[in-house]
């Protein structure tokens, strides 16, 4: 029963449902970076900005659960990013639990709906407390202000 | 011997009869870090390269590379591309390829396959026939096509199309991933490099202006442009 579930899991990996045994690190990426995917400020830490951006792009289900992510090399290379980085990167999103590891196979985005809606709700929650900001600038509370935005002339 | 830095700079003076070329020249870089060395034309980068790859004796000060004096054994163990340098323009590239694995003990004709298809150099073409593009990307590959620890580039950029750019630099970032390679670059093209960067060295008539860890920057909200600016401007 169990393995039947790995095997589930696993047909989820395009690339791997028509082979047999692990996939090591040759295989293709399912996807690769380009340098048009993100928009990057100079003057703030470079690896906070992907950090957001590609949890944004999990929670927008723009990266589908299961990708295969290109390696630390390939992603340093297409961005031209300092390889460091992109590690870090990729660690922080790990300790978030939206990116997987496995050894000798890759890094992967997760298939754990919990972590996928957690990033959802930090989104909304970082999206909202940016609102409010703005609204508390010009002196409204957040329900004042979408009042106001959705007032009609 | 510290492992972990290739390159260490005391106190270094260099002078050229009367004139002063740098004072008091102090900086290290770590292994397998890459760094910028920024800062106007005059400004003594290419004195400094010259000093760090063994070929101009400083007038006083220390300076170590790959744990010792810089000398024959260093030159042996690092990859220099000279700013407004050419390679023979009588060869292709083939044969520049062929010679280049000849007299470096440490090419790896692996590497040097891998770095002609992802540079797109035809070997073919003749040098002379190159673009500055093509030129500078064949140099970069003989550059990374050799064994070497630390590579220093003086000025890749120079007169390269923005697509040879991305390339050369896309390069640079991919040899730094597994950690052992350590790049020296001087370049004016801050936008070009500045994501790649850990650290960079300001220099402005023969003197340190400043080293700064990017990252440090970033996380003070300065980009590498602004800081350059604040210094040289």
């Amino acid at each position: 029963m169990i393995h039947c579930f790995q095997y589930l899991v696993y047909g989820l990996y395009p690339y791997t449902s028509d082979k047999e045994g692990p996939v090591n690190d040759s295989m293709p990426p399912d996807m690769i970076w380009r340098i048009d995917d993100f928009q990057i400020d100079p003057s703030r830490p470079l690896y906070e900005q992907f950090v957001e951006q590609i949890r944004a792009m999990i929670a927008k289900g723009q990266l589908a659960p299961g990708t295969r992510l290109p390696s630390v090399r390939e992603t340093a290379a297409s961005l031209r990013v300092n390889p460091t980085t992109i590690m870090k990167t990729y660690q922080e999103l790990e300790r978030l639990s939206l990116l997987v590891t496995y050894r000798g196979q890759g890094t992967f985005v997760t298939n754990e709906e919990a972590a996928i809606s957690r990033s959802r709700r930090d989104l909304a929650r970082t999206a909202v407390a940016r609102l409010e900001e703005l609204a508390q600038s010009i002196g409204m509370t957040l329900e004042q202000f979408i009042a106001l935005a959705k007032e009609e002339e | 011997m510290d492992h972990t830095i290739t390159i260490q700079c005391t106190a270094v003076e260099m002078s050229f009869k009367k004139k002063k070329a740098l004072h008091n020249v102090t900086f290290a870089a770590k292994s397998g870090s890459i760094v910028g060395l920024l800062g106007p034309n005059g400004a003594g980068k290419s004195t400094l390269m010259r000093i760090l790859i063994g070929i101009l004796e400083p007038t006083a000060g220390t300076v170590e590379v790959l744990g010792r004096k810089p000398g024959v054994e260093t030159l042996g163990q690092l990859s220099f591309l000279p700013d407004r340098g050419h390679l023979p323009n009588w060869l292709t590239a083939d044969q520049w390829l062929g010679y280049a694995a000849g007299i470096y003990p440490d090419w790896d004709i692996a590497l040097e396959r891998e770095w002609v298809r992802k540079q797109e150099v035809d070997r073919s073409t003749s040098i002379g026939t190159m673009s500055r593009g093509q030129e500078a990307r064949l140099q970069l590959l003989t550059c990374l096509s050799r064994r070497t620890k630390l590579v220093i580039l003086d000025e890749p950029f120079t007169g390269v199309d923005l697509l040879s750019r991305e390339r050369i630099s896309s390069a640079i970032a991919e040899e730094t991933a597994d950690g052992d390679r350590t790049f020296l670059i001087a370049t004016h093209d801050i936008r070009e490099m500045e994501s790649m960067f850990d650290r960079i060295i300001l220099i402005g008539d023969g003197t340190i202006k400043g080293v700064y860890d990017t990252e440090k920057l970033r996380d003070d909200g300065r980009s590498v442009e602004s800081c350059y600016r604040e210094v040289f401007a």
